[in-house]
């Protein structure tokens, strides 16, 4: 199926094959993938789409794949769930969370893009992987690279969190661990993958990488009944979350998937402390200017987001906004949504809940339109954050009588059942 | 000769001076512009920088201490 035209430039237009390519040789721009929606439309129907397996790979036909899918055969269809008890906390009418607490195998959105990429990895025949990451692409790589019979390489930050360092190291990669901030980590990556011929997954692969995030998109339209919320809070790091749910859904509209036009508003949520592509929203530049990282949110901690711009982009011309949020909303909306869902979510999740809670008061989203919430990564990987803010309960002895008056003094009431 | 694709970014008290044609005078560089932006508050600038490995060093702490964030471009749009 010649469904893949090939790479395009995203500046220029230039076409490229598509080979393991990442940038245009003459304008430096960002290349991505072409495809023939001509040869897709009238054939990609819902009900083919519906008829494919429970993951990513029913939307296989809108994806950069020659042949089968090699890894990841249970990644994505994650649980949209109606959030009832924390649209009531939010003042909202109608709330969703897209939980990809509880993606396969590796518990993040990351899964959905390494899926596709170690896929495409295997049709170039590269024999070793490798990714520079915030922690859950690390997890994602080494993971997906065992699946998949492949050598792999992560190279992290240093100072990430134990959680993400174990759920990498599980899998047996060659871990490299590296002195600096992501930025720094990411410079080092694209000298060694001018150096050795390895898949980066998120630099030599990067076209075909990120158009895994799709799914994220799909998977909302199609879970809403095949059409698109009023609004949707995205996390960014890099940028490319947001720009590939916009296009998985702009996708959806031009195949006539949807029931109706693809009116919905992108709005971005970045931490206080590495949030420049909010910061280019608020001011209207196009030039996201780089910061230095300094935020609980590791997994957003990228201060040179290499898809600021067309982040920006898209942000603006959906009619969205961006937000910020400071360390004590990150875990205020990560305590938030656990106790009103019961869904654990990692930093990136808090800063979601908080910079929505933020655009909401503002009202940028109408209390009366349907909003849906990206929750991107698991609770567990980033458990230091919530660690010092937690506490056991109730502290006693082993008896009835110690457990009554620790109740009684901490003013909690209950009713004993009735034994007569 | 080494080449390395950069994007300097420029504040905005900057954008008026003659920051590359300097580059290329005081040090053996040859700058080799492909795109840039500039706007009211900032400028951008994605190139191409060729010369031996020192000089490329020494010319880039050169703009860093201008002011200048220089960042590795890998297909950075704007």
């Amino acid at each position: 199926m010649a469904k893949v035209r090939g790479l395009k430039c995203r500046e220029c237009g230039r076409p490229y094959p598509a080979d393991p390519l990442h940038v245009c040789e003459f304008c430096f721009g960002p290349l991505e993938v072409d495809y023939d929606y001509d040869r897709l439309r009238g054939t990609l129907t819902r009900k083919a789409i519906e008829s494919g397996p429970p993951s990513i790979w029913r939307y296989r036909a809108l994806l950069p794949i020659e042949g089968d899918p090699a890894v990841g055969m249970h990644c994505g269809m994650t649980p949209l769930v109606k959030a009832r008890n924390l649209a009531r906390a939010l003042g909202m009418r109608e709330v969703y969370v897209k939980n990809d607490t509880v993606n396969h195998p590796s518990f993040s959105f990351k899964d959905r893009v390494v899926a596709v990429a170690i896929t495409k990895a295997l049709e170039f025949d590269f024999k070793v992987v490798a990714c520079a990451s915030t922690g859950n692409l690390a997890n994602s790589v080494a993971a997906h690279a065992a699946e998949g019979g492949l050598q792999s390489f992560v190279f992290m930050p240093a100072d990430l969190e134990q959680g993400k360092v174990i759920g990498t190291l599980i899998y047996s990669p060659t871990l490299v661990a590296v002195e600096g901030n992501y930025d720094e980590v990411n410079r080092l990556c694209s000298e060694i993958a001018d150096k050795y011929r390895w898949a980066f997954v998120n630099i030599n692969i990067r076209p075909y990488y990120a158009e895994g995030s799709k799914t994220f998109g799909y998977e909302i339209a199609e879970q809403l009944g095949w059409r698109t919320p009023q609004h949707i809070v995205v996390p960014a790091a890099g940028g490319s979350l947001v720009i590939k749910i916009w296009k998985g859904l702009k996708e959806f509209e031009r195949l006539g998937l949807l029931s109706g036009p693809c009116a919905v508003r992108m709005h971005l949520a970045q931490a206080e402390g590495c949030g420049p592509i909010v910061t280019a929203i608020k001011e209207n530049s196009e030039i996201i200017k780089p910061v230095k990282p300094k935020t609980i949110a590791k997994s957003l901690a990228i201060g040179n987001p290499a898809d600021g711009y067309y982040a920006y982009k898209v942000v603006k011309g959906s009619g969205g906004h961006g937000e910020h949020a400071s360390d004590d909303e990150i875990v205020e909306g990560m305590k938030l949504l656990a106790s009103t869902e019961g869904i654990f979510a990692e930093t990136a999740g808090g800063v979601t809940v908080a910079a929505a809670k933020r655009l909401i008061e503002q009202g940028r989203i109408p209390r009366d339109e349907s909003l849906v919430l990206c929750i991107t990564g698991n609770g567990l990987k980033t458990q230091e954050a919530v660690a010092p803010t937690l506490k056991v309960s109730l502290q006693i002895k082993p008896t009835l009588r110690s457990f009554d008056e620790s109740m009684t003094s901490h003013g909690i009431e209950v009713t004993p059942r009735n034994l007569s | 000769m080494p080449k390395r694709m950069v994007t300097l970014i420029f504040p905005q008290t900057l954008v008026t001076e003659p920051v590359i044609y300097r580059l290329s005078r005081q040090f053996k560089i040859i700058p080799n512009v492909r795109r840039a932006r500039v706007t009211e508050k900032a400028g951008e600038v994605m190139l191409e920088l060729e010369g031996e490995e020192e000089e490329l060093n020494r010319g880039i702490a050169y703009l860093n201490t201008l002011g200048i964030r220089v960042e590795p471009t890998q297909g950075k749009g704007h």
